[in-house]
């Protein structure tokens, strides 16, 4: 497909158990450093699955405003500052600092805010744990004792869209903006939509969020009485793969149009080429066995991109280390690029499933690895299994072979969805 | 923008609604301005400050949708968005089969209480009774504890899922959430999905039901909802002087979006054109926003410009008008702003009087109404609006009049977080 204008990347940021920032965590997957220990935030005696958490920092001191500590989340609070670091790394701020207030107000009305948010915990919800005690039972006292109980915020707190909301108000963006909620999808979608607003001229620029930090009890519960969990490490595409592991961050990439960009003089990352979303339509959990789906997601990105399959440098799979979904994905890879298929690795073995933010993190570090010129191994990987084979995996780094990267995520509802970047290695686009 | 852009039929319509169960029964209900609100039947609200609400009444999801397998992985707001679809679906009869299933798109704006009332107070009583969770008995407890029908549920985009399972949608799919602008934005999103062509057809809209004692509790907390228990019918006074909150409603809103030369190929009925989207964000507090109009008035202009339409051809506009003190009056200063002179000649309606705040159903409900206003040359009252508000100077829908022609609608949403839709609908005719 012909797009007129390019949509390049002018600013990253990120945050997770491996890393405050986009650098520090590439060099941990580079280096095979794996940020996975026993959850510490509450008793995992019975519950033997580890998790990447953010251990070394509160993450209330990543967002300076303490009125919004009170309005938001743990998740919002993470997707608030990877926000941030993007914002500040483009140096948006400062160019508008120098414009006028005719000026200034039109570059707020032509900025936009993406955001992939996992929409809430459980956790919240426990917040009436106390009033339902009080109440035994009776509706009648939960509603009259409710308000010396609960905090008169409580709902805001909840609400999946903080994150755009609060980078709109600490900001004043005020362009096109959406927040998605589609499971491990939902942060690609974001820069996919975030890119087509800016290829439509909607929007000169926007800002693409992913944020989840889900480390619960609860949903731990769910996740491995649904035998989805791993115990000790993600292993894509090896045979003895059990599971997944979660982790919990956030990642941003701020995109703009050519022109805005040039004429800010931004310094670029790359560029976003093209992006494919399908569903399978099948089960909520369940992937088809035959890749179909992140095939067709693939082919549809490759057609937005106007590229053929050669020309991709590197594949970063989903590889979440689940046994139908790593087997289907490779069975799709093989699909799209038949033995020709270029170095593929996988970033969750790392820092564990973002779901949410896996997408936005993932394309983060493609973008680093082009730069760097670099596929990182898989760590973890010790026998790749037939299932998979032959897939161009490896233990040990790899020679991207182009400077163009294929991301690929996948989510609960049969949802895949695949994006195409190209990195600069100049500054220029 | 090329003169060739590909433009969006809406070729079905769906509802479930506190004024009816379909399309027709709604709208019926509203054209007589029979008001949805009641006291809440559905739980013991005695205790609340607030308990009254425009409930869905009479729903049965399984006489509806017939699927008891499917519906048991749906709470009562993706029961309603699977009814809703199914009405959308039937009405503009045409089905994703094997040659079409990957042109097909679904967007939704989902409700997000997926956790509901009754699943917390079954965790509560199981591992929670003094209080505070006890993470290591429920641990121990294992599987046991953990219901994956609870799970399926709660997962965000489980909404979404239903309708791609039960309808075979296998293209670009997702599920939006930006509170009260969830359903418009959602409409907006997939109007694009038809123009840039990733979808020749695209199943939208909008769910919810906050209408359960931990929705109730959010907002009572946050003193946003009408206390005027006494009064259910007249509690929603959307622009009223003396208007003190808003009402909560609950149900879903469906279109079957078409690729219009597709949809004039097959003969389709064609209720109107989904002809403009704008979408903006506040950035100014929460719950409000800027008493200037600031944010919605850059939705509403993007959504004429988006739409090529003027506003000298917009002949209805659905308000947002939540019938909070705030929000009103900004939604009238962004109108003025907006329109000028044409201010004055612009029906206004909020059919919130009627049917109460859907949430993220309301942006497609609406939407819906306007389709249904242009399809039946009328224009829907706001009711409840006895005594003027000088701060909300608008040509307000009073009472009912003669069929009228209206050559393009427009619908408002503006959400608790900042975001703001607006849509521009045209007659078919138009053009």
């Amino acid at each position: 497909m012909n797009h007129s204008s390019k949509v390049l990347v002018t600013g990253a940021g990120a945050i997770c158990g491996a890393g405050k920032e986009p650098e520090e965590i590439w060099q941990a997957v580079r280096e095979g450093r794996t940020a996975f220990a026993p959850i510490a935030r509450w008793d995992t005696s019975n519950f033997p699955p580890l998790a990447s958490e953010i251990v070394d920092v509160d993450a209330r001191t990543l967002v300076e405003d303490r009125k919004v500590h009170k309005l938001t989340q743990r998740s919002d609070l993470l997707g608030l500052y990877a926000a941030a670091r993007a914002i500040d790394a483009s140096n948006m701020v400062a160019y508008r600092e120098c414009l006028d207030a005719v000026a200034a107000a039109a570059f707020n009305d032509r900025t936009g805010v993406y955001v992939g948010s996992g929409g809430g915990t459980y956790e919240i919800s426990y917040d009436f744990f106390p009033l339902l005690t009080t109440a035994a039972g009776d509706l009648r006292t939960f509603g009259t004792e409710l308000t010396s109980t609960v905090n008169p915020m409580w709902l805001l707190r909840t609400l999946p869209n903080n994150v755009l909301c609060h980078v709109g108000i600490r900001y004043g963006f005020k362009g096109a903006n959406a927040c998605i909620t589609n499971h491990a999808t939902s942060g690609t979608l974001a820069i996919a939509e975030a890119a087509a607003a800016v290829r439509a001229g909607e929007v000169d620029r926007a800002v693409a969020v992913g944020h989840h930090a889900g480390l619960e009890p609860q949903a731990g519960l769910y996740f491995q009485a649904l035998g989805l969990l791993g115990v000790d490490a993600v292993r894509p595409f090896d045979v003895t793969r059990n599971g997944s592991l979660h982790g919990e961050g956030a990642a941003a990439l701020v995109l703009e149009d050519e022109a805005a960009a040039c004429s800010r003089d931004a310094s670029v990352l790359g560029e976003f080429l093209g992006s494919g979303c399908v569903s399978e339509g099948e089960g909520l959990l369940s992937v088809r066995a035959d890749g179909n789906g992140l095939a067709r997601a693939m082919a549809l990105a490759l057609d937005d991109a106007g590229i053929r399959a050669a020309e991709v440098g590197m594949v970063v799979a989903h590889g979440n280390g689940t046994r139908a979904s790593d087997a289907s994905e490779a069975a799709a890879i093989r699909r799209i690029f038949g033995s020709g298929a270029p170095p593929v690795t996988a970033f969750k073995w790392v820092f564990g499933h973002l779901t949410a933010a896996s997408g936005s993190m993932d394309a983060v570090l493609a973008l680093l690895s082009l730069r760097h010129g670099v596929v990182p191994g898989i760590g973890t990987l010790r026998e790749l299994d037939p299932a998979c084979a032959p897939l161009p995996v490896s233990t040990a780094p790899q020679s991207p072979r182009s400077d163009v990267a294929l991301v690929l995520s996948r989510g609960f509802a049969g949802m895949n969805a695949a994006l195409l970047l190209r990195a600069s290695t100049d500054g220029r686009g | 923008m090329t003169l060739t852009r590909r433009r969006a039929a809406i070729t079905g319509v769906g509802l479930v609604t506190p004024l009816g169960n379909d399309t027709a029964t709604t709208w019926e209900a509203l054209c007589a301005e029979r008001s949805g609100v009641a006291p809440i039947a559905g739980f013991d609200a005695s205790g609340f400050s607030v308990r009254i609400a425009a409930e869905v009444k009479g729903f049965d999801a399984v006489a509806v949708i017939g699927d008891r397998k499917l519906l048991k992985f749906a709470n009562r707001y993706q029961s309603f968005a699977l009814a809703a679809a199914d009405e959308a679906m039937r009405d503009a009869g045409i089905a994703p089969d094997e040659r079409t299933a990957s042109r097909w798109g679904c967007v939704v704006g989902s409700g997000m209480l997926g956790f509901s009332y009754e699943a917390l107070a079954d965790l509560h009583r199981g591992f929670a009774a003094d209080g505070e969770l006890n993470v290591k008995q429920l641990l121990a407890a294992g599987s046991a504890a953990a219901d994956p029908l609870v799970f399926c549920r709660s997962q965000p985009n489980a909404g979404l899922w239903l309708l791609l399972r039960r309808f075979g949608i296998r293209g670009y799919a997702s599920s939006v959430h930006t509170a009260c602008s969830s359903g418009g934005q959602a409409l907006g999103t997939a109007l694009k999905l038809i123009r840039r062509a990733t979808a020749d057809y695209v199943l939208a809209g909008g769910f919810d039901s906050m209408i359960d004692p931990i929705g109730l509790a959010g907002f009572c907390l946050l003193g946003a909802l009408s206390p005027d228990n006494d009064t259910p019918e007249r509690a929603s006074r959307p622009f009223d002087l003396t208007r003190n909150g808003f009402v909560l409603g609950e149900g879903a809103g469906f279109f079957v979006l078409e690729e219009w030369n597709a949809a004039c190929a097959r003969g389709a009925h064609i209720y109107a054109e989904l002809a403009g989207d704008g979408n903006s964000l506040s950035s100014y507090r929460i719950t409000d926003s800027h008493p200037s109009g600031d944010g919605p008035i850059q939705a509403m202009r993007q959504a004429l410009a988006d739409a090529r339409v003027s506003p000298g051809e917009i002949d209805y506009l659905n308000a947002h008008g939540t019938s909070t003190p705030m929000n009103d009056r900004s939604e009238c200063a962004a109108i003025h702003a907006v329109f000028g002179a044409e201010a004055a000649r612009v029906p206004v309606s909020s059919t919130k009087s009627l049917m109460g705040h859907l949430i993220a159903g309301a942006g497609a409900v609406e939407a819906a109404v306007c389709a249904l206003g242009i399809h039946h040359g009328t224009v829907p009252v706001n009711a409840n609006l006895v005594e003027r508000d000088p701060e909300c100077d608008l040509n307000f829908v009073c009472e009912r009049h003669g069929p009228q022609r209206i050559r393009a609608a427009m619908s408002n949403s503006f959400d608790f977080g900042g975001s703001n839709s607006c849509l521009v609908l045209r007659n078919a005719g138009e053009r």
